[in-house]
This record gives C-alpha cells, sequence and structure tokens, in this order.
C-alpha cells in the first residue's frame, strides 16, 4: 500500500492517457464481447488511478476511496456488459 | 500564555466547522454521483431496450472529438492533483481551470457536429445524451470558473476543496465516456 501512497503524478497522467488511448482503440477494432470485457476493465482502471493516484483519497479514509473505486466498478462493469450483450 | 495562540475553545470549534464542511462537501460529490448514476443506468437500460437507435446515436457521435476532450480533462486533473499537493497552487489551478475551459470548447465544438446527425434519431436516449452530456459540461464550465476564483487567493483547505471536486467531475467523464461513447 505504501507504494500506492507515492505514486508520481506524472506517471498516474501517463497511465490515464494511455489507458483512454487503449479503450478507443479497443471500441474501434475488438469484436464485441471481448470489446465490453476490455472497456470495462480499462475504464475500471482509469477510475482507480483518479482516486488513488490524483485523489490520493486512500491516505485520509481507505472506506471512501473503496466507495467511489466501487461505485465506479458497477458503472463500469454495466456498461461492458451492455456492449458485451449487443453481440 | 502566548497572545497570538488561539483559545482551546476557538480551536476546537474551528476543528468542528472543518469537519462539518468536509461532510458537506462529500454529501455533494456523493449526490452528483447518486444523479449521474441514475442518468447513466437509464442510458444503459435504454440502449438494450432501443439497440437500433443506440447504434444510429454511436454513428453520430465524433469518438476521436470526445477522446481528446478526454486526455484535456485528465491533463486538467493532473494540473488540479499538483495544486493540492505540489508547490504553486496558483499557476496549477490556472493551468487546470485552463483545461476545463479547452474541455469545454472541444465538447462545443463536438455538439456543432454531432447535432444535425443526432436530432434526425427519434429515441429517448437522445435526451439523455444531451442531457448528460450538458449537464456535465455545466459542472464543468461552474467548476473551472470558480478554480480561477480561487486561484486569485488560493488557501491549502479551499485548493483541496475545488480539487476534490474537480476530481470527482473527471471521474463522472471517465464514466460517461464507456457507458455513452464507446461500444
Amino acid at each position: 500500500m505504501s507504494s500506492l501512497r507515492e505514486l508520481p503524478l506524472p506517471l498516474v497522467l501517463g497511465a490515464l492517457l494511455l489507458a483512454t488511448g487503449l479503450g478507443l482503440l479497443a471500441s474501434m477494432l475488438l469484436p464485441q464481447v471481448p470489446r465490453g470485457f476490455a472497456i470495462a476493465a480499462l475504464s475500471l482502471i482509469k477510475a482507480a488511478l483518479l482516486v488513488i493516484g490524483f485523489m490520493r483519497l486512500q491516505q485520509e479514509s481507505r472506506a471512501l476511496a473503496g466507495a467511489l473505486i466501487g461505485y465506479a466498478a458497477v458503472l463500469c462493469v454495466l456498461a461492458g456488459l451492455r456492449i458485451a450483450l449487443a453481440a | 500564555m502566548n497572545a497570538h495562540a488561539p483559545p482551546a475553545r476557538f480551536a476546537a470549534a474551528q476543528s468542528t466547522n472543518e469537519g462539518g464542511m468536509e461532510l458537506l462537501l462529500w454529501i455533494l460529490i456523493w449526490s452528483e454521483f447518486a444523479v449521474f448514476g441514475a442518468f447513466l443506468i437509464a442510458f444503459l437500460i435504454l440502449g438494450l431496450i432501443d439497440p437500433p437507435a443506440l447504434a444510429r446515436l454511436h454513428g453520430a457521435l465524433d469518438l476521436p472529438l470526445a477522446g481528446a476532450a478526454t486526455a484535456v480533462l485528465l491533463t486538467s486533473g493532473f494540473f488540479a492533483a499538483r495544486a493540492a499537493f505540489g508547490p504553486s497552487p496558483r499557476w496549477n489551478l490556472i493551468a487546470a481551470a485552463l483545461g476545463g475551459l479547452g474541455f469545454v470548447a472541444l465538447k462545443l465544438v463536438a455538439y456543432g457536429h454531432e447535432i444535425p446527425a443526432i436530432t434526425a434519431v427519434e429515441s429517448r436516449l437522445v435526451e439523455l445524451y444531451f442531457l448528460i452530456t450538458g449537464f456535465h459540461l455545466a459542472h464543468v464550465l461552474f467548476v473551472a470558473l470558480i478554480m480561477l476564483a480561487i486561484a486569485w487567493r488560493p488557501t491549502p483547505r479551499r485548493t483541496g476543496t475545488i480539487a476534490a471536486i474537480w476530481h470527482a467531475i473527471d471521474l463522472v467523464w471517465l464514466l460517461i465516456l464507456p457507458v455513452i461513447y464507446l461500444g
């Protein structure tokens, strides 16, 4: 957990931009079912990076950080399922 | 006794006041998440009910511009985080606010491309699309302007508060992207 507390901000931004680019590529190139899973996973990674890397909320309250990531996970999973089910 | 030290009762009251403000901040942020969450779930359900309308809506959306707007908003979030945790909060707040205004400009350009095609699609999805993205856009514009005002006289508490709200708005956009644009 201590390494997560020390995430450098430029690294977080780089990872967020990379995940965004990969998400756009996945939406254009992948077949429907893997596209749903890839988009859900990448979107959840971005949400977690934002909470842990930019907000550093876990340093003050792990419960609050976990709740935010959990909220994002619900919507990411639902979005991924919708995309996969459209096949 | 040090004449400049605040009395213990005053310090305790100030601490309670700050705790109350923080609670209010998180109530505000979670109420925003509740509203956007309800809209996004409604969009997902309507997309499942009416796939042809969703396909036509996707065909009309400007995905590259949405990607560029995402990159601009995330970069702006980077500067907001630097304002809260690093040196020079004033310049970082100004950079974050300018990023927010850049996002607004990109979204307005995207609307200019999208509106003629989208209005031809007869579905509640179109109304929800404009409601969700327009509501988010209003948040970005409003908070960017507040950030510029705070940059005039930044304090650690104000900077931390506005950065938390800015990240919440970033997070909402990161959820709008897979629900509405991708797929």
